[in-house]
């Protein structure tokens, strides 16, 4: 009976191995820009990007402090450290500080399909053990951030992918990303790319954070070229999320797109998106990968058939948040990581952009940033 | 305690019968022969060596063999797949193992082919597969627990004929019975068992039926027999041109026409699968006749519930208690409703009515004599016959019209059965009708005012218990008075053949023993 | 008698605990093979709970008890309904959806979305019972099917209904008046968080269960079909429309689980609400022997273990799904031991019956031989 109950789920698109990725990136970025204490991005791949991730509010600089007080605990969503994926991104952050702050961190993962209360217990214990930055991953934890947080005023909070109401509170932190935004860009790529005119998208479970994905997606791709043809499907429904861990499916989903003439295909679906490659590299066609550079993470043998990736940059967000932190000035309020604050964006590993492609898409992200095109991030 | 003291000696190459009444604790002891159970205190000797059975294993080893009264064949594999089955490292399981099995029946004169499918098998042949089995295993002693229970005579005689040749190879068969005439005919000595004990080792040619009989019970025996006619013309129970369609288009009852008065025993003979399960089905019931109309005292029932049919004053006595009668792992009190749920004393409203059904328990306990220390007790914890006084005694109570009793004193001590005949006797006095199907043909002629004898699905023939002889109605229930003839011939004579059996069903293929069947002798 | 029903109690609490206590002992194994810390793993669980998470566990029994009393009907006949699963989650959207639009007011609107919730839940399982009535199709395998397709069918509705909250990742339906809200009762001193208002109604599901099916013919007719469907037939049950009857039952209760996250906590349904519960109750019904008191306890010691195991990984470094493993090796030791004892009952009893009545027999020879 446990079994039937054990559904694999994960809650957010993300890729694979990003554990890799975060330990990566803390070697390199010893030194990081005077302008914020973000990371240099250059590992996750886009090297053409500056490194400055800059909050909409109280930024500043922060010296890595080499020993700091902050006791972080990290509440994980179902699945939790280890799946090579969303949770594990916001892991790397952490660790990262943990690294170079000195902080003590915790883990606490979410046990799939609990109760409110289970959520709301998971962020007392770590209160009542004393925590005083806790980190939610995952917008399951809205609500009881919002109210964990009201009872402990004293302890900073952050959720991410939540910038709702029922988490809000002043010693709340919403960390989120315009997805719709790196997912236009990547949407452009591939309509430059195909030379069917015909595209595809598969999601990982019929979300609206998925959504976004494919509402930004299905932009750029217009704004290429209005009548392109865009394939999209899901591959399982709330409250079935195995659709983010399942590549079986993901494979059977995007060899029917390759099939039925796309040649691109962009998945946001976590751990299904291995199977989305595999089938791209049998339809020797273009696969874009997702909230990681994939084209360095994911299995060797087809790396080289990942076009780009749309990079989401949870690590960063989460090293930032706790940056500030140990420097005294603890974030709060919504913090969107877009495309300006170089929170979301594309990579370029594997050099399959041309540099006519890379100009028109740096073309839209200026337009994007300047406002001149708004994405929309739902359909 | 089951079993007290239990002593007795098997000769080598001998059928040793061991006789006793139900509950009598032959099981019991056929357990701890076989080492299901362990006795608590005394030893068992094997040619003169103390073992100690601890597994159907040991028993084995010790040259041990069981054939129970229930086969455990597999149906969908051949004779020789089913006796090699758990015995695969004796002599492999392909042409050693048929050579070894040819063998072994052409020394016993156990007539089968090894390569048959047992589906196809009769219940004899299955019988003698049985017997393969324990013998491929190498058992020098074998122990048949009631083998002929499930056996028509004629494949009773073939069974004893075996048990001689095993017999006369030199095994030793320990024969479990209590149908005396046959142990009489086959034993060479007899021990009687009685409450767990043994009481008497008798030599079979020195007793009769009777005497044996009075050593199993301890006392007198009672005898069947109903005094004056109190048979009435008043009709309760009619059942015109009823037929009941079975599957592959054969009628499982066929225009049957039964007329039962107030007052009167109307007892149905024939060999079991002949229809008579079938027959009180339509009546309570449980099935609904394709053709036909049942009346009870005038009123058309034929497609009345079985609830409905209960409530309208008919009690019903099943034929297997266990699967229709009671519910084992519950309490007396509550079987006691079971069947008159709708009925007071055991309900108010849709409420249980606890109370009325527990002081109503108490009174059924007392006036049926049924051995229980409380109304608390689980069914399943009483003995057959305790068990059958309290269902006799519950349709007794709410049966105003008629008694159908399905097989009254199957399984039963004889204590019960004598007082379940007086029973009978009453409710037949009281004025109900009574329909008694039984396969024991003492008790028939010895209760009922008519004996109507089923073949076939069909009413073949009518007899006054008077003047009917057991040899008769063995003819008559077998077909082998030509009655039959009377009956338009099925195309598939064969597999039409009434069948006691039902493992196999009414629907298997010829098969040799249907034919003895049909081979009037 | 007395006797026999006190070692019938006894018997029927050692078999619970004894499997608590192998449980304690594999887990305990498994942790040592594992390497993990045996003694904090055990703090962790034992320690005694604070107020707030008093009132957590029994929050969670509460749902927990409403779905093991849907399971057990279900069992009291021998239908194993899987599909409970699927039904309080057609149920629970049902009475989000209704209760949501507020057409009725305050309490009034909480009693419509419940009789909602139970007409949902109840049309769902119906479908099995139908499809078991009339073709003979397994309700193992129907209600299995029906838990996919309700997670398929509830997931599309939602999205069609779904309100979205800006900033909010989440989806749900529309959130209930607060006219309609429970606020909860203030029962363990010292919480912050309060029992949901709904124990009430795991309370009346609890007494009607006890009630309907110890005290009236209904629920002799489906006790007896569940102990032995011969016996029922034989007795005028129509076995057919009690399948039907029980199946929709058990559906309907079915439909309850979700009412007290509802109203006392989540106040709309959506990709956050609980689940499993259908799942849990199977294995709670089991423990509790299908008895509404033992099933309380059963959902208590249940909801115990999942409140406790929350700390494991922040107080003990162990991940929290250990208790999917120690409520496992529960459940697996109890039907074990419960068929043992079960076994050991029936033994005793004949033992226990030919025993007296040798005794009886005794007396009545010993008087025979004074008169004589």
């Amino acid at each position: 009976m446990r079994q039937l109950m054990k559904v694999a789920a994960v809650v957010s698109a993300s890729s694979l191995a990003l554990a890799a990725c975060g330990s990566g990136t803390s070697k390199e970025s010893s030194a990081s820009s005077a302008s914020a204490g973000a990371t240099s991005a250059s590992a996750s791949g886009s090297a053409s990007e500056s490194a400055s991730a800059s909050g909409s509010e109280s930024m500043s600089s922060s010296a890595p402090a080499g020993n700091s007080d902050l006791k972080v605990g990290m509440a994980y969503d179902v699945g939790g450290r280890g799946d090579q994926s969303f949770n594990d991104a916001a892991a790397a952050g952490m660790d990262k500080a943990k690294a170079e702050l000195g902080i003590e961190t915790k883990d606490a993962t979410a046990v799939n399909g609990e109760n409110e209360a289970a959520r709301e217990e998971r962020l007392n214990q770590l209160v009542d053990a004393g925590y005083t930055n806790i980190i939610a991953v995952g917008f399951a934890y809205a609500a009881s951030v919002g109210k964990v947080a009201k009872e402990n005023p004293d302890v900073h909070f952050a959720i991410i992918d939540d910038a709702s109401d029922a988490s809000k509170g002043d010693n709340v932190a919403q960390l989120t990303f315009a997805e719709q935004e790196g997912s236009f860009l990547v949407g452009a790529a591939a309509a430059l790319t195909t030379k069917e005119d015909h595209i595809g998208f598969v999601g990982g479970v019929n979300v609206p954070l998925i959504v976004k994905f494919e509402a930004g997606y299905e932009a750029g791709a217009k704004a290429v070229n209005p009548d392109i043809k865009i394939d999209s499907t899901y591959l399982t429904q709330p409250p079935d999320f195995s659709g983010f861990g399942d590549p079986a499916k993901g494979k059977t989903a995007a060899e029917g797109m390759f099939q039925g003439g796309a040649d691109v295909v962009y998945h946001a679906a976590g751990g299904s998106g291995a199977g989305v490659f595999t089938a791209a590299k049998a339809a020797k066609g273009w696969a874009i990968g997702v909230d990681s550079d994939q084209a360095k993470t994911a299995e060797a043998g087809v790396q080289d058939v990942i076009l780009t990736s749309m990079l989401k940059k949870v690590d960063v967000a989460v090293y930032d948040y706790l940056s500030k932190a140990a420097a005294g000035s603890p974030v709060s309020g919504n913090v969107i990581y877009d495309l300006k604050a170089d929170g979301v964006g594309y990579s370029t590993t594997g050099d399959h952009l041309s540099a006519d492609i890379i100009a028109k898409l740096d073309d839209y992200k200026a337009k994007i940033i300047s406002g001149e095109i708004t994405v929309p991030d739902t359909k | 305690m089951a079993n007290k003291d239990i002593s007795f000696a098997v000769r080598r190459g001998t059928v040793h019968a061991l006789v006793g009444e139900n509950g009598a604790g032959k099981s019991t002891l056929m357990k701890i022969l076989y080492g299901v159970q362990r006795q608590d205190e005394g030893t068992i000797k094997v040619n003169g060596s103390e073992v100690t059975l601890h597994s159907p294993s040991d028993a084995i080893d010790a040259g041990i063999g069981m054939v129970f009264q229930h086969f455990m064949l597999a149906d969908n594999l051949t004779v020789l797949e089913n006796v090699v089955l758990g015995a695969e490292k004796l002599h492999g399981i392909g042409g050693g193992a048929r050579a070894e099995i040819r063998r072994i029946a052409e020394d016993f004169g156990l007539d089968v082919d090894p390569d048959d499918l047992v589906a196809d098998l009769g219940v004899g042949d299955r019988q003698r597969v049985e017997i393969l089995k324990v013998l491929y295993r190498g058992a020098k002693i074998l122990i048949l627990d009631e083998p002929t229970a499930v056996l028509v005579p004629q494949e009773v005689d073939e069974l004893f004929d075996n048990l001689r040749e095993l017999k006369a190879e030199g095994l030793t068969v320990i024969f479990i019975s209590h149908k005396l005439d046959e142990v009489l005919s086959v034993a060479d000595d007899i021990t009687v068992i009685r409450r767990g004990t043994t009481v008497a080792s008798v030599d079979p040619s020195e007793v009769n039926a009777r005497q044996l009989a009075e050593l199993m019970v301890g006392s007198q025996l009672p005898t069947p027999e109903t005094s004056e006619s109190t048979v009435t013309d008043r009709v309760v129970l009619s059942m015109r041109d009823i037929t009941l369609a079975g599957g592959e288009g054969r009628d499982l009852l066929h225009d049957i026409d039964l007329d039962i008065h107030a007052g009167e025993i109307v007892g149905v003979a024939g060999v079991e699968g002949n229809g008579q399960a079938e027959l009180v089905e339509v009546i309570m019931g449980m099935r609904e006749p394709t053709a036909g109309t049942v009346h009870l005292e005038g009123t058309d029932i034929s497609d009345w519930e079985v609830r409905e049919i209960r409530e309208a004053g008919v009690g019903y006595i099943p034929e297997d208690r266990h699967r229709h009668g009671l519910l084992l792992e519950a309490p007396l009190w509550e079987n006691r409703i079971l069947g008159h749920q709708t009925e007071r004393p055991n309900v108010k409203g849709g409420l249980i009515d606890a109370r009325g059904a527990k002081s109503d328990t108490e009174r059924i306990v007392r006036e049926y004599d049924v051995r229980t220390p409380s109304i608390f007790v689980t069914a399943g914890s009483l003995s057959g016959g305790n068990q059958q006084k309290l269902i006799v005694g519950r349709e007794m109570s709410h049966a105003s019209k008629v008694l159908v009793a399905s097989h009254p004193t199957r399984g039963v001590d004889v204590g019960a059965q004598s007082a379940i005949w007086d029973l009978m006797r009453q409710a037949r006095h009281e004025g109900l009708g009574v329909l008694l199907i039984s396969a024991d043909l003492e008790e028939l002629i010895g209760l009922s005012d008519t004996i109507r004898v089923i073949l076939r699905g069909r009413l073949t023939g009518t007899f006054d218990p008077d003047t009917v002889t057991s040899q008769d109605l063995g003819a008559a229930m077998t077909g082998a008075d030509g009655s039959h003839g009377d009956a338009p011939a099925p195309a598939d004579a064969g597999g039409d053949a009434a069948y006691p059996d039902s493992l196999t069903g009414p629907a298997l293929a010829p098969s040799p023993a249907a034919d003895d069947i049909e081979d009037p002798r | 008698m007395t006797n026999a029903n006190l070692r019938r109690a006894l018997l029927s609490i050692a078999a619970p605990i004894l499997a608590l206590f192998v449980a304690f002992l594999l887990t305990s194994l498994v942790l040592m093979a594992l390497g993990d810390p045996v003694k904090d793993v055990w703090i962790t669980m034992l320690s005694k709970p604070k107020p707030r998470q008093i009132t957590n566990i029994v929050n969670g029994a509460i749902v927990l008890y409403l779905s093991a009393i849907a399971v057990a009907v279900g069992f009291k006949m021998n239908l194993f309904n899987i599909g409970v699963d699927g039904q309080y989650r057609v149920g629970s959207f049902a009475a989000a959806l209704f209760a949501g639009q507020a057409w009725l007011p305050g309490v009034l609107n909480i009693l419509v979305a419940i009789v909602v919730a139970m007409v949902a839940g109840g049309f769902w399982a119906s479908i099995a019972a139908y499809l078991k009535v009339k073709r003979g199709v397994s309700e193992v395998i129907s209600t299995i099917m029906l838990n996919a397709i309700a997670t398929g069918v509830v997931s599309w509705l939602l999205l069609k209904v779904a309100v979205r909250t800006a900033g909010s990742n989440a989806i749900g339906t529309k959130t209930i008046p607060e006219s309609s809200q429970l606020e909860g009762w203030k029962l363990i001193p010292g919480a912050s968080n309060r029992i949901y208002s709904l124990l009430l109604l795991a309370v009346i599901v609890g007494l009607l269960y006890w009630f309907v099916l110890g005290k009236t013919r209904f629920g002799f007719d489906l006790r007896a079909t569940g102990s032995s469907e011969t016996a029922a037939v034989a007795s005028g049950v129509k076995v057919k429309r009690m399948v039907m009857t029980s199946m929709i039952a058990s559906g309907a209760l079915a439909g309850l689980i979700g009412m007290p996250l509802l109203f006392g906590q989540d106040h709309s349904y959506g990709t956050t609400f609980q689940a499993g519960l259908g799942f849990a109750g199977i294995g709670i019904a089991l423990l509790g022997r299908n008895h509404p008191v033992g099933i309380a306890f059963a959902a208590l010691l249940w909801s115990y273990l999942d409140t406790q195991a929350n700390g494991l990984q922040i107080r003990a470094g162990v991940a929290p799904e250990l208790v999917y493993i120690i409520q496992g090796i529960i459940l697996f030791a109890v039907v074990i031991a419960y068929e043992g004892t079960r076994r050991l009952d029936i033994r005793l009893e004949q033992q226990r019956v030919a025993r007296e009545l040798a005794a009886q027999r005794a007396a009545v020879r010993d008087q025979e031989g004074a008169v004589a």
